[in-house]
């Protein structure tokens, strides 16, 4: 983030006091929310997402793999994501390495669940194709073009996006081949699987400028930040993953207020990308 | 089989020893399991902890809790990587790492990259960075067995080498983690308890500023869950952070009395007798 | 010219901290003219060793070495392995010395120290030379299975003579060592037994039974010595080490034998007495290593 000035931080602060922030928001309102899906042809499954300024790319790719031996009735999910150079200029060179690889492990923590897989997104065990032999692994790859605050949040609804848009195909199993080590598998190429997203949680960062929280924050808030919650929250209002991001210590009933404060985001939220996804499924069908 | 390092071609691949041959501790609804070591759900292990562990740093701490062993050294404050730019508050640098022996099969995961980000989370909000501008303070774990619930541990422990090191801090920083595992909760899970959790909290807690520097969840919870994991770790924060002060006190009021012992005076402490 | 007296005169009106740091060959040089060390050793002594299990669970044997504030932790980890078509009949033993960023403020994440790898391999040439493990002892079924034996040899705390630790922890992990128990299944695989699974398998399966350590035929020792001016200084602290102009390494094993002797570089040495003397101050430690060791050994059987 480029420097600020005294005057500049002030004014953002004293905005986000008065619940009149520098771009006209309220405090809890997210920027104009733009959904594309299936934009990368070659995947599964993908989806293209914009908060404002900030944009960024999932995808969904299924391959056939074979299960953890100490899980033989879950299927794997693996989560990657990158930043473009292009997005904010410390991405150049190295520099976007600590930030994926923070995105990645908060968005596996919020999606996949525990280590048993009790809480997941993503369910594992509708990806097992012949228990403990063969099973769909699921790649889901993130990258953020274009950087401009809350870029969590924004992959978050990215990935849900791309996930609704997945088909995996159908697997046909030779009868008489699963009793076999490695069951020959028969992949097809015009039926495909609509995923079940329902469980799929949406992503709440709160960013805490002063005594007040916001969401949807922009680089520049992100700037001033004291520190920022980021909650995960599924339809049932459970949480479903949540990660402090460093920064000042909070008291933990400021961070019980926060998530009481996230779960009544997260309804509207859901509604709006949903409504947003089928929308863009809408238009891409057209086509 | 196996993924083992490059070096070992022709092992069979044993099976992690402790695990084979016991049956699972917990299994689905089973609501009278019992702990593999006997605790009761809300019992944290007895915690060992020791200051001035590694005399070659500004200052380190020791920490044994179960079969979970840590050494953690502070070096610094001391001059920024000539690359860094002028910054006009110090800057904390964090690493954590595990010996080759540290996991039941040998050499994995040598250098944890997610832990140090976590490491490096839960200090920033304790230390004044303030009273060490344009310098940094590294603080680097190393992790000698691992038995469970590793990264509070680490985190306790680095807390406990940053005082031992003269670093300015608000307040001490414990760590505790809970595994929600079916309709029980249980508190500082041991290795064995891993596998079997449907979710977990990590709190990092200033005990006498009642504040929270990190706190991470996974898996699915609802509110009146988080609320009562939260009290159970708040609880056990506060305890294990008088463990800690007591141990800092004691090692103040060693170092007074005798200034110069034998260099030989610190070593059964290591292992914690 | 006038600079060595202007810091002598400085020298003796600064506190003695500020001109250690300023000016360490002078400050040195003024303990060693009163037949003293800067940590009150005299001068042909070495400081105290312990010796004591590491108590890590997860190994087959550990052990953890102190001299002075220089700490070691090693750990011996066995596994099975098919022994090579050449050598049919033994095992094998692997080395490897770590320093990890804790144990001193030279040592950097992503940077490791220079001297580890050379530590590493000066530790597998001493202990395959000495002779103290017969290899052959570690074969299982001739052609089919074999001990492949790990040491790893954590520094924990780095300050001067690594090398004599490290090698004083492999000698006593070896001694510690307990080799698991393996079982033979039907299929003919090995496998590794549990020490709590012990009492509920018949003990026709066991290959290895009643054979739980290793005969040790004689364990090597070190002392290094650093040389300076005509002054012999064993078991240098690391402060100490970036004084002296060069070091000798004796290994010698428990019955007085050298098995290596190391000197890497610096001046040349004038007269062959100072390696005698060496080897001389070398066996005085011997003995004491042996009896904390051999003193460890009776403790641990006690237990």
């Amino acid at each position: 983030m480029t420097g600020l000035s005294l005057g500049e931080k002030l004014f953002i602060q004293g905005g986000i006091a008065q619940d009149l922030r520098t771009d006209g928001r309220k405090r809890l309102t997210y920027r104009p929310i733009y959904v594309e899906t299936g934009v990368i042809p070659q995947a599964n499954g993908s989806a293209r997402v914009q908060f404002g300024g900030t944009d960024v790319i999932a995808s969904v790719k299924a391959e056939i793999g074979r299960p953890n031996p100490m899980q033989p009735d879950k299927g794997k999910v693996m989560i990657n994501v990158s930043c473009s150079p292009t997005a904010a200029p410390i991405f150049e060179g190295r520099g976007d390495e600590e930030v994926s690889a923070e995105l990645t492990v908060t968005l596996q923590r919020c999606l996949l669940g525990g280590k048993s897989g009790a809480g997941a997104g993503i369910d594992p065990t509708s990806l097992v194709v012949v228990e403990g032999k063969v099973c769909w692994d699921l790649y889901i790859d993130g990258l953020v073009i274009s950087s401009d605050g809350n870029l969590l949040d924004a992959l978050g609804a990215a990935i849900k996006a791309a996930l609704s848009n997945t088909g995996i195909p159908q697997v046909q199993v030779a009868a008489d081949a699963s009793g076999e080590d490695r069951p020959e598998v028969d992949i097809s190429d015009e039926e495909f699987l609509q995923f079940d997203t329902s469980g799929v949680p949406v992503i709440i960062t709160l960013t805490k400028v002063g005594r007040h929280y916001i969401v949807d924050a922009t680089g520049e808030e992100e700037s001033q930040m004291s520190s920022a919650v980021s909650i995960s929250i599924n339809r049932k209002g459970h949480i479903c993953g949540l990660s402090k991001r460093g920064g000042a210590g909070l008291d933990h009933s400021v961070i019980l207020d926060m998530i009481s404060v996230a779960r009544h985001v997260s309804e509207q939220l859901l509604n709006k990308l949903d409504s947003e996804i089928s929308a863009a499924e809408a238009v891409q069908n057209e086509l | 089989m196996t993924g083992k390092g490059s070096a070992t071609p022709a092992t069979y691949s044993p099976s992690p020893t402790s695990r084979k041959g016991k049956p699972p501790a917990y299994k689905d609804g089973d609501l009278n399991w019992a702990r593999p070591d006997g605790r009761g759900f809300q019992q944290c292990r007895p915690a060992y902890f020791r200051t001035g562990a590694v005399n070659a740093a500004s200052g380190s701490a020791y920490v044994e809790i179960g079969n979970t062993k840590v050494i953690v050294s502070v070096f610094g404050p001391r001059e920024s990587k000539k690359a860094m730019k002028y910054s006009d508050i110090g800057r904390l640098n964090c690493n954590v790492s595990y010996t080759s022996f540290s996991t039941p099969v040998r050499g994995q995961q040598l250098d944890h990259k997610e832990y140090s980000s976590m490491l490096h989370k839960a200090l920033e909000g304790a230390i004044i960075l303030e009273s060490f501008p344009k310098t940094t303070v590294d603080v680097f774990a190393l992790v000698l067995e691992s038995g469970g619930s590793d990264l509070p541990i680490v985190i306790s422990c680095a807390s406990l080498a940053l005082a031992d090191a003269g670093i300015m801090m608000y307040d001490l920083v414990a760590s505790v983690s809970v595994y929600s595992l079916g309709v029980n909760l249980v508190i500082d899970p041991i290795s064995e308890e891993e596998s079997y959790q449907d979710g977990s909290l990590l709190i990092s807690y200033m005990p006498s500023r009642k504040e929270v520097t990190q706190l991470t969840v996974t898996g699915e919870w609802s509110t009146d869950k988080i609320n009562e994991a939260m009290n159970i770790c708040l609880d056990a924060c506060g305890k294990l952070g008088e463990i800690m002060r007591m141990c800092l006190k004691e090692a103040a009021s060693v170092s007074s009395e005798v200034n110069l012992g034998r260099p030989g005076g610190r070593l059964k402490g290591l292992q914690g007798a | 010219m006038g600079l060595p007296n202007e810091s002598g005169d400085l020298l003796s009106k600064m506190d003695s901290d500020a001109s250690r740091r300023l000016f360490p060959l002078r400050f040195y040089e003024s303990h060693l003219s009163i037949s003293t060390r800067p940590d009150g050793r005299p001068l042909k002594s070495a400081r105290e060793a312990f010796v004591g299990p590491g108590d890590v669970a997860s190994a087959d044997g550990s052990a953890m070495t102190k001299i002075g504030s220089t700490t070691m932790l090693a750990a011996i980890k066995m596994e099975i392995m098919t022994p090579s078509a050449d050598k049919p009949d033994e095992g094998s033993i692997a080395v490897e010395f770590y320093m990890p960023p804790i144990c001193s403020p030279l040592v950097r994440p992503g940077r490791p120290a220079e001297i580890a790898p050379v530590i590493s391999k000066q530790l597998y040439d001493t202990i395959m030379s000495s002779g103290m493990i017969d290899l052959k002892e570690l074969s299982l079924i001739s052609g089919k299975a074999a001990w492949m034996v790990y040491l790893d040899i954590y520094c924990l705390d780095a300050d001067g003579a690594l090398f004599d630790a490290a090698l004083y922890s492999a000698a006593a992990a070896f001694s510690f060592l307990q080799i698991p128990v393996v079982s033979l299944s039907e299929e003919g695989r090995l496998t590794i037994i549990p020490e709590e699974g012990n009492g509920n398998k018949s003990d026709k399966d066991v290959v290895n039974k009643g054979k739980r350590k290793l005969t040790i035929s004689s364990l090597p020792f070190s002392l290094t010595c650093g040389l300076h001016k005509n002054y012999i200084l064993p078991d240098p602290t690391s402060e100490e080490e970036t004084l002296m102009e060069t070091f000798v390494t004796v290994v010698l094993n428990s019955s007085g034998h050298l098995v290596s002797l190391y000197k890497p570089g610096g001046p040349v040495l004038a007269q062959t007495s100072t390696i005698q003397d060496c080897i001389a101050l070398t066996r005085q430690r011997m003995t004491d290593l042996q009896k904390s060791l051999d003193e460890a050994i009776t403790e641990m059987k006690v237990d």
